[in-house]
C-alpha cells in the first residue's frame, strides 16, 4: 500500500490508486474535466496537473498511479498558472457565449434569455421571479428603459431584435394585475438596520434586496412620496403613477419604512444616521452644490466618490449609488446600483470582506462570421417582430409567446454546470488571452432532446466512449487530427442517428455546453 | 455520379482479413484501387468486418495519406521537409498550382489528371526541393522546371506502358568485373534507374566481361547517379552524375570488347572527360567529381561504417552476398552460443542507446521486457521516420534490410519474443518493398520462422505500413496504429515494455538501433564502446542536407564535432554563403548556431544547448535562411502533426504558430517573444508524449541564439530577406534588358522592355524568386 504526501499531508492508498484518488481521500479537490469514473482515461484536458517530487514536468493526476514515497504538490502558484493557461487555451478555441449578449449588456445583468423562455413556456410566475432577481421595478422599467439589451440582440442581424423590454413589461404587468403579486422569500430578520437616503430607483432597489436579505430598511426622502425622479421627473404618459405606486407598494409590503420630507443637511444629519443605523446608503440622485460636503462625502468629477465595485464612500459604513455618483442618469443603471450596493452592504453587515457582487464569468463569440446568424436562427421562430397596437399598449398572451419564440437562445444551456466556466472563474482565466482565429459556431439540432455545439467541445472524448459502451451502431468519433480535430457522427450522419440511446448520458458526462438538453427553462 | 463498384472492397477484405487491426491495410487497398475513400466503400467495410463506423472514420481522418474526395489520375507529392523548405519547396507547390490551373482551395486540376499535395518529407533531402509523381521522384527542382517535369512524367508513363519492368538482380561473379549502381529511392530520383538500364544494355551489346549490379547506397547522394566500376583486377573508379548516354562509354572504357579497336576507345575516353564536366540537364543537377578528388575522400574518411557496413558494395537483396560478408553470423552466434542474459549484457557493455531520438539505454529496455513473465511478447522495429529532413531509416532499410532483420531477431531472442512488427511509413514504398522481399527470403532460407538455424528460437515478422502521421513515431502511438486505432499517444507508465502491443510486453527500437546490433555481437561490445564519448558510444547515422555541398547519409563516430560533419564530410556551404546554423533533430531538435559548431555530437551535449539528437536529421542553414521562418516552419509542422489530444499541444502549438506567423508578416507585438517563451515552457512541461514535449525546441533554440532576428521582425525587418511580407524585389542598374525575368515571371509583374532596365510591380509580385534565379547579370535585389 503506497504512502505518499500531498500538499504536506500523508495518505495511504490501495495499490493502483491514482494521485487523484489519493487527493480525494484527503479531501483535496483537484479539478478535472476530461476525467469520468467508469470511462477510459482521456488525460487530455491537463487541468488536473500536479507536481511530483519537484520535477519540472507536471503530470495529470487522473492517470498517474500513486507511488510509495511520492511528494505531490496539487495547488502551488506554478500549478495554478498552468491550469489557468490550459483554460485560456481552451477558451481561445471556444465558439459560444456563456451568457447572452442581451444579459451582458443589461446594466442589471438580468437573465433575459431565461425570462423569455419562461414566457414562451407559459411559466409566468417563474418569469417574474427571474426578472425580480435583478430588477426590483420591472413594470416601471418596462416603460422607460432605453433598452441597451435590444441594441445588442443578435436577432437584429437576422431581422429585428426581440422585444425584450415589452416582454418584461408584459410579465411585470401581468404580475401586478394578479391577485397575488410576486414577493420574494425573505431571509429571517437580521438585527441590522440600513438607512437609505433617497427614494428614487437606486434607493428603492437597494431597499428591495436588503429587505429580501432580512435587513431593516428606512428610506428618507425630501419629497412627500417615494419614487424620486420616477415620480417627479417622468411624464404620466410614459409612466403612470399607479404603476409606480403598485411596485413601491410591493416593497413596502416587504417591510420598507418611508419617511418623507426629510432632507439631509436640514432635517437630517449624516452623523445622526450613522449613529442610529448600522449603515447608510446615499441615493439622493443628482447632487446640488454643497450636498456632498454637507454629508462629509468626498466627490469625484461625476458625483460622490465611490469604489466602483463596492459602492463604498470615504466614510466607513456609508455607501452611495445611483444618480448621485454618475453623470449619465439611467433608471436601469440606478436600479442595478441599488441591487449591487445591497450586496456590498450585506457583506459589510455580516462581517465579510466587502468585495461587491461577484462578476459572472463570460466568454463571448463577438462578431459573427458569414452564415453564422443563420445557424443561430435555425432553431428559432421565423415570425417577424411584433408591435402591439395601439402603440404603448402591451402584448396579449399569444403575442408574448410568439415574440418570445423569436429568441435565438444565445446563452449557453449549461452556463450553470459547465466545468470550463466554473474553473475559468476559479482560476481567473481571461478568455481573450490567446486570441486567434476562432472556430465557427455550429449547431446540430436534429436530435429531439439534445443539441450539439462542436464549438464548445474540449475533445475529452467522453461522449465517444459512452456511445461506444452503449453499443450505438453509429456512435461518435474524433474526426481529423491536431488543432482541427472534432467530435462528430461517422459518415456525416445526424446526431440523432449517432446517439439513439446514449444521448442523455452523453449530455450528463459532457463537461461543457457542447452537448446539452435542448429545452431547459 | 456513377454507381461505385464495391466488389473490390469485399475482395480486399477477403485477402487482408476482417480484424479491427486490419483497418489501415484495408483503407490503403481501397485508396490504391479507387484513388480515394468513398463513404459507401467505408460503410461496406464496416458491414464486412469487425471495424465500427466510429473507428473507420476516426482512423481514416487521422492519417494524412487518406483522402475522402476523388483525386486526379496521378498524385504529385511535393515535399516540404526542412531541406526542401529552405530550398523553396512551397514555391514549387505554388508553381504547380499555377501551371496546372488548379483553382484556389482545390488540389486537383480541372481535367482531373493531377492532384497536388504537400507532404511532410519524402526522405530525399539531398535532392531538395524534391517531389514524387506516383512512384517517380524528381529532385533539384526549380519553379522553372515544373512544365518540364510534367512533360517528362507523361512521357515516362507512355514508355512504361510499352516496356515491362525486368527484375533480375545481378549476381556477383569473381571472374567478371562489376559495374555497381545504387537504386534506392533518392538515387532513382536522380536518374539512376535509367542509367542502370542503359548500362545493362551496353554490357549486353558490347559483350563486356562485366555484370551490372544494384547495390546499397554509398551515402554519397550528392553524386548520384553514382556508378562504381570495379574491374576484375580490383582497382575501382567512380563516376558521378552519370547520364544514360554515358553508359556505353563507361563500359567501353573499362571492359575491352574484342571487336573494338584501341583507337575508338581513346576517342571514347576523351569524350567521357568532356561529359563529366557537363552540367546540362535540369532538374537533375549533375556533378563532375571523381572519387579520386580530395572532396570525396573527405566525405568518406571521417566516417565509420557500422549500421552502414559495406556501404555501396553489397546488393541489398542478395542474401548470399550478405552471408558472405558476415551476415547472420551474429544471429548464429546468438542462438547457438549466447543466453538472452549474455546478449543483454553485451548490449549493456556496448553502451548502445536508442537511436530514435531520446537516447534511452537500449539494454534497459531489453532487460525490462526480458524480466516480465509473459507467454507472448513482441518486438517492434520503428521505421516511422517522420521528421522532415531525415532519411536515415529509409536508406538503411532500402540498403541493408537483412541487417535490420538480423538485429531485430537478436533482440527478439534476447527478450523472449517470437513475433515482430516492422512499422514503416507509407511514404517509403521502396523500403517496404525491399524489407518484404528480404523477409520472404529469410523465411525461405530459415533465418526467420520456426526453429531458426535449427535451434529452438522462432521468430516471425510482419510489416505494417504507416499512413502519414509523424506522431506515430512515438511508441505508444505506433502501437495504437498497429492495433488499428488512431495514432494517439497515451500517458506512460505503463511503458510498452510492460504493457505494449495488445497489452503484452513489447520491445520497440528504432531501425538504426537494430542495424548496429549484429556488428556489436560479432565484434564485441568493447569494439563499439571504444568509439564515441563517455555517455554516447558507437556511431550515429546522420542525414545531411540543406545548404551543403555534399548531402547524403553519413555514419560518424559519436563525439565528432558538428563542424567536422558539415565542413569535412559535407564540404561546407554551397553558393559562397556562410554557415549560419545547423538544424539538428528536426521538429524535436533545435538550431545550433555556427558559434557552437565545435560541440561534439553526443546526446547530452546536444540537449544542453537546447537541441536534440532526434533521429539524426542535420540541415545546414546559411545566411539567407531566416531563423524566425525556420521556427515558424517547424511549429507549422508540429501543430499539423499533433494528435490533437493534450490541450497544450493541440491549441498551444497553434497559438505559438499564430504568433510566429504574425512575426513573419511584420505584425508582431512587443510581448510576442515573451509570450512564445511562456507558452513553450508550459507545452514542454505538460505534454504527454515526446512530440509535444519537444515541440517548442525549435522556437526556444532560435530565440536563444537569434533573438536579434526576432527583434528585427518586431521592427518589420527580415534580415535574411526571406519573409515574403517583409521583403521587396527590385531591379538594379545592372539590368541589361535581356527580358528573361519578364518572360519567366509567373505573375506578370515585370513588363517586357528589351534593352531597357526592367521594373517589378510590387503589387503583382508574388516574391517567388524566379526573376532572381533566371537573371544572368545578378540585377535583382531583395531587401
Amino acid at each position: 500500500m503506497p504512502r505518499l504526501t500531498i500538499d504536506n499531508r500523508q495518505v495511504e492508498v490501495d495499490n493502483g490508486a491514482t494521485i487523484l484518488d489519493a487527493a480525494a481521500k484527503l479531501g483535496i479537490e483537484i479539478p478535472t474535466m476530461c476525467f469520468l469514473k467508469g470511462c477510459k482515461l482521456s488525460t487530455s484536458c491537463m487541468i488536473c496537473v500536479v507536481k511530483v517530487n519537484g520535477s519540472d514536468r507536471l503530470v495529470p493526476a487522473c492517470g498517474t498511479i500513486a507511488q510509495d514515497g511520492q511528494t505531490i504538490e496539487s495547488d502551488s502558484e506554478e500549478i495554478r498558472q498552468v491550469r489557468k493557461a490550459a483554460l485560456e487555451l481552451l477558451l481561445s478555441d471556444h465558439a459560444g457565449d456563456c451568457i447572452g449578449p442581451c444579459q451582458a449588456a443589461c446594466p442589471a445583468r438580468m437573465n433575459i434569455p431565461l425570462m423569455i423562455r419562461q414566457i414562451a413556456a407559459g411559466k409566468f410566475r417563474d418569469a417574474i421571479a427571474t426578472v425580480k432577481k435583478d430588477i426590483a421595478l420591472p413594470a416601471v422599467l418596462g416603460r422607460i428603459c432605453p433598452k441597451p439589451c435590444e441594441r445588442v440582440c443578435r436577432r437584429a442581424l437576422f431581422d429585428k431584435p426581440v422585444s425584450i423590454c415589452l416582454l418584461k413589461k408584459y410579465v411585470a404587468d401581468l404580475d401586478l394585475q394578479s391577485a397575488n403579486p410576486y414577493l420574494p422569500a425573505c431571509k429571517p430578520g437580521q438585527d441590522k438596520r440600513v438607512a437609505i437616503v433617497g427614494a428614487g430607483p437606486a434607493g428603492l432597489a437597494a431597499a428591495y434586496y436588503l429587505l429580501k436579505d432580512g435587513y431593516g430598511c428606512t428610506i428618507f426622502d425630501e419629497h412627500e412620496s417615494p419614487g424620486g425622479m420616477l415620480r417627479y421627473g417622468v411624464s404620466q404618459d410614459k409612466l403612470p403613477t399607479d404603476v409606480l405606486e403598485a411596485e413601491i407598494a410591493l416593497i413596502e409590503k416587504l417591510g420598507m419604512e418611508f419617511q418623507g420630507q426629510m432632507r439631509i443637511g436640514t432635517t437630517l444629519s449624516m452623523e445622526d444616521l450613522r449613529r442610529d443605523f448600522d449603515t447608510v446608503f446615499v441615493a439622493v440622485g443628482q447632487l446640488k452644490p454643497g450636498d456632498a460636503e454637507s454629508m462629509g462625502l468626498e466627490t469625484a468629477p461625476n458625483g460622490i466618490a465611490i469604489n466602483g465595485r463596492t459602492y463604498e464612500t470615504n466614510l466607513p459604513g456609508v455607501f452611495a449609488g445611483g444618480g448621485a455618483v454618475r453623470k449619465r442618469r439611467l433608471a436601469v443603471r440606478a436600479v442595478a446600483d441599488g441591487k449591487e450596493a445591497a450586496v456590498a452592504i450585506g457583506q459589510y453587515l455580516s462581517g465579510q470582506p466587502v468585495t461587491g457582487p461577484a462578476n459572472a464569468f463570460n466568454t463571448r463569440i463577438g462578431k459573427l462570421k458569414d452564415g453564422e446568424i443563420e445557424t443561430f436562427a435555425a432553431g428559432a421562430s421565423k415570425t417577424r417582430r411584433l408591435t402591439p397596437s395601439p402603440e404603448g399598449s402591451g402584448f396579449t398572451d399569444d403575442q408574448a409567446r410568439d415574440e418570445a419564440a423569436r429568441c435565438l437562445h444565445c446563452d449557453c444551456r449549461k452556463a450553470q454546470s459547465c466545468k470550463l466556466r466554473q474553473y475559468a472563474r476559479h482560476y481567473g482565466a481571461r478568455p481573450s488571452r490567446y486570441k486567434g482565429e476562432r472556430r465557427s459556431f455550429v449547431q446540430h439540432l436534429q436530435h429531439p432532446d439534445v443539441i450539439y455545439e462542436p464549438g464548445k467541445c474540449i475533445n475529452c472524448g467522453l461522449c465517444i466512449q459512452i456511445a461506444s459502451q452503449a453499443r450505438e451502431s453509429l456512435g461518435l468519433t474524433f474526426i481529423g487530427r491536431g488543432f482541427d480535430v472534432r467530435v462528430a457522427v461517422p459518415f456525416d450522419h445526424s446526431i440523432a442517428e449517432g446517439l439513439k440511446h446514449a444521448a442523455k448520458q452523453c449530455v450528463e458526462a459532457c463537461p461543457t455546453g457542447a452537448l446539452a438538453f435542448k429545452n431547459k427553462t | 455520379m456513377d454507381e461505385l463498384d464495391l466488389t473490390f472492397v469485399a475482395q480486399a477484405v477477403e485477402k487482408i482479413g476482417a480484424g479491427e487491426e486490419k483497418v489501415l491495410e484495408i483503407l490503403q487497398a481501397i485508396q490504391g484501387h479507387l484513388g480515394y475513400l468513398p463513404t459507401e466503400a467505408l460503410e461496406r467495410v464496416c458491414e464486412l468486418t469487425d471495424i465500427t463506423p466510429a473507428s473507420i472514420t476516426g482512423v481514416s481522418t487521422f492519417y494524412s495519406q487518406f483522402r475522402h474526395r476523388p483525386a486526379g489520375r496521378h498524385t504529385i507529392k511535393i515535399c516540404i521537409g526542412t531541406a526542401c523548405h529552405v530550398k523553396g519547396g512551397e514555391q514549387i507547390y505554388d508553381a504547380f498550382q499555377r501551371d496546372l490551373s488548379i483553382p484556389e482551395g482545390d488540389d486537383t486540376d480541372p481535367q482531373k489528371i493531377f492532384t497536388i499535395e504537400k507532404v511532410a518529407c519524402l526522405g530525399c533531402c539531398m535532392l531538395a526541393p524534391v517531389l514524387q509523381i506516383d512512384d517517380i521522384t524528381y529532385g533539384h527542382l526549380t519553379t522553372e522546371a515544373v512544365p518540364m517535369v510534367l512533360r517528362d512524367f507523361l512521357e515516362q508513363q507512355k514508355a512504361q506502358a510499352q516496356q515491362a519492368d525486368r527484375q533480375d538482380y545481378a549476381k556477383s561473379d569473381k571472374e567478371l568485373g562489376q559495374i555497381r549502381i545504387c537504386l534506392d529511392s533518392s538515387c532513382v530520383a536522380s536518374g539512376s534507374a535509367k542509367v542502370y538500364q542503359a548500362l545493362k544494355k551496353a554490357v549486353e551489346e558490347t559483350r563486356a566481361q562485366a555484370v551490372v549490379k544494384s547495390v546499397g547506397c554509398s551515402g554519397m547522394s550528392f553524386l548520384a547517379p553514382l556508378v562504381e566500376v570495379v574491374p576484375a583486377d580490383g582497382v575501382s573508379f567512380r563516376y558521378a552524375g552519370v547520364l544514360p548516354a554515358d553508359a556505353r562509354a563507361i563500359v567501353l572504357r573499362h571492359f575491352k570488347p574484342k571487336q573494338i579497336t584501341r583507337k575508338i576507345r581513346n576517342t571514347v575516353s576523351t569524350m567521357l572527360d568532356k561529359i563529366l564536366t557537363d552540367k546540362a540537364w535540369e532538374p537533375v543537377t549533375r556533378y563532375s567529381i571523381d572519387v579520386r578528388d580530395r572532396p570525396v575522400a573527405g566525405f568518406l574518411e571521417k566516417q565509420v561504417h557500422i549500421a552502414t557496413e559495406h556501404c555501396g558494395s553489397i546488393d541489398p537483396l542478395d542474401l548470399d552476398e550478405y552471408i558472405r560478408n558476415d551476415g547472420f553470423k551474429a544471429l548464429q552466434k546468438t542462438v547457438s552460443m549466447l543466453s538472452p542474459e549474455q546478449v543483454i549484457a553485451d548490449i549493456e557493455r556496448s553502451g548502445l542507446r536508442g537511436r530514435g531520438g531520446a537516447g534511452f539505454p537500449t539494454h534497459l529496455k531489453w532487460s525490462t521486457v526480458y524480466d516480465i513473465k509473459s507467454r507472448k511478447k513482441y518486438v517492434i522495429c520503428n521505421g516511422d521516420e517522420g521528421d522532415p529532413g531525415a532519411f536515415m531509416d529509409r536508406m538503411l532499410i532500402e540498403s541493408y534490410p537483412y541487417r535490420i532483420i538480423e538485429g531485430a531477431a537478436i533482440a527478439a531472442y534476447a527478450v523472449g519474443a517470437d513475433e515482430g512488427y516492422f512499422y514503416i511509413r507509407a511514404e517509403y514504398p521502396l523500403a517496404i518493398k525491399r524489407i518484404s522481399q528480404a523477409i520472404n527470403t529469410c523465411q525461405q532460407r530459415g533465418f526467420l520462422g520456426n526453429n531458426i538455424m535449427a535451434g529452438t528460437f522462432s521468430f516471425q515478422i510482419k510489416i505494417v505500413a504507416g499512413a502519414g502521421a509523424f506522431v506515430c513515431g512515438e511508441e505508444t502511438a505506433l502501437i495504437a496504429s498497429i492495433e488499428g486505432r488512431r495514432g494517439m499517444p497515451r500517458l506512460r507508465p505503463p511503458y510498452p515494455a510492460e504493457s505494449g502491443l495488445w497489452g503484452r510486453p513489447t520491445l520497440i527500437n528504432n531501425v538504426e538501433t537494430y542495424a548496429v546490433v549484429p556488428w556489436i555481437i560479432r565484434n564485441g561490445p568493447q569494439a563499439f564502446a571504444r568509439l564515441g564519448t563517455t555517455s554516447s558510444k558507437g556511431t550515429k547515422v546522420f542525414a545531411l542536407a540543406g545548404k551543403i555541398a555534399r548531402g547524403g547519409l553519413v555514419e560518424v563516430p559519436m563525439g565528432i564535432s558538428i563542424r567536422q560533419i558539415i565542413e569535412d564530410i559535407g564540404g561546407g556551404i554551397t553558393e559562397g554563403l556562410k554557415l549560419k546554423a545547423v538544424q539538428v533533430g528536426g521538429p524535436s531538435g533545435g538550431c545550433v548556431p555556427v558559434e557552437l559548431a565545435h560541440i561534439p555530437v553526443d546526446y547530452e551535449t546536444l540537449n544542453d544547448i537546447g537541441a536534440m539528437m532526434g533521429s539524426g536529421g542535420m540541415v545546414a542553414l546559411d545566411e539567407s535562411d531566416c531563423m524566425v521562418d525556420i521556427a515558424r516552419y517547424f511549429l507549422d509542422f508540429t501543430q499539423n502533426q499533433s494528435c490533437g489530444k493534450c490541450t497544450f499541444c493541440r491549441i498551444g502549438t497553434r497559438r505559438m504558430l499564430d504568433i510566429l506567423e504574425r512575426l513573419c508578416a511584420g505584425e508582431g507585438k512587443k510581448t510576442d517573444i515573451q509570450e512564445l517563451e511562456h507558452l513553450a515552457q508550459k507545452i514542454a512541461n505538460t505534454s504527454l508524449c515526446g512530440l509535444g514535449r519537444t515541440a517548442p525546441n525549435p522556437v526556444l533554440s532560435t530565440i536563444k541564439y537569434f533573438r536579434d532576428e526576432y527583434q528585427a521582425h518586431l521592427e518589420g525587418r527580415c534580415p535574411a530577406g526571406r519573409c515574403k511580407a517583409l521583403i521587396t524585389y527590385s531591379v538594379t542598374d545592372d539590368c541589361i534588358g535581356c527580358t528573361l525575368c519578364s518572360q519567366h515571371c509567373p505573375s506578370d509583374a515585370i513588363e517586357m522592355r528589351p534593352y531597357e532596365k526592367h521594373e517589378i510591380d510590387p503589387d503583382k509580385c508574388i516574391r517567388c524568386g524566379t526573376c532572381k534565379s533566371v537573371c544572368q547579370t545578378d540585377a535583382i535585389k531583395v531587401e
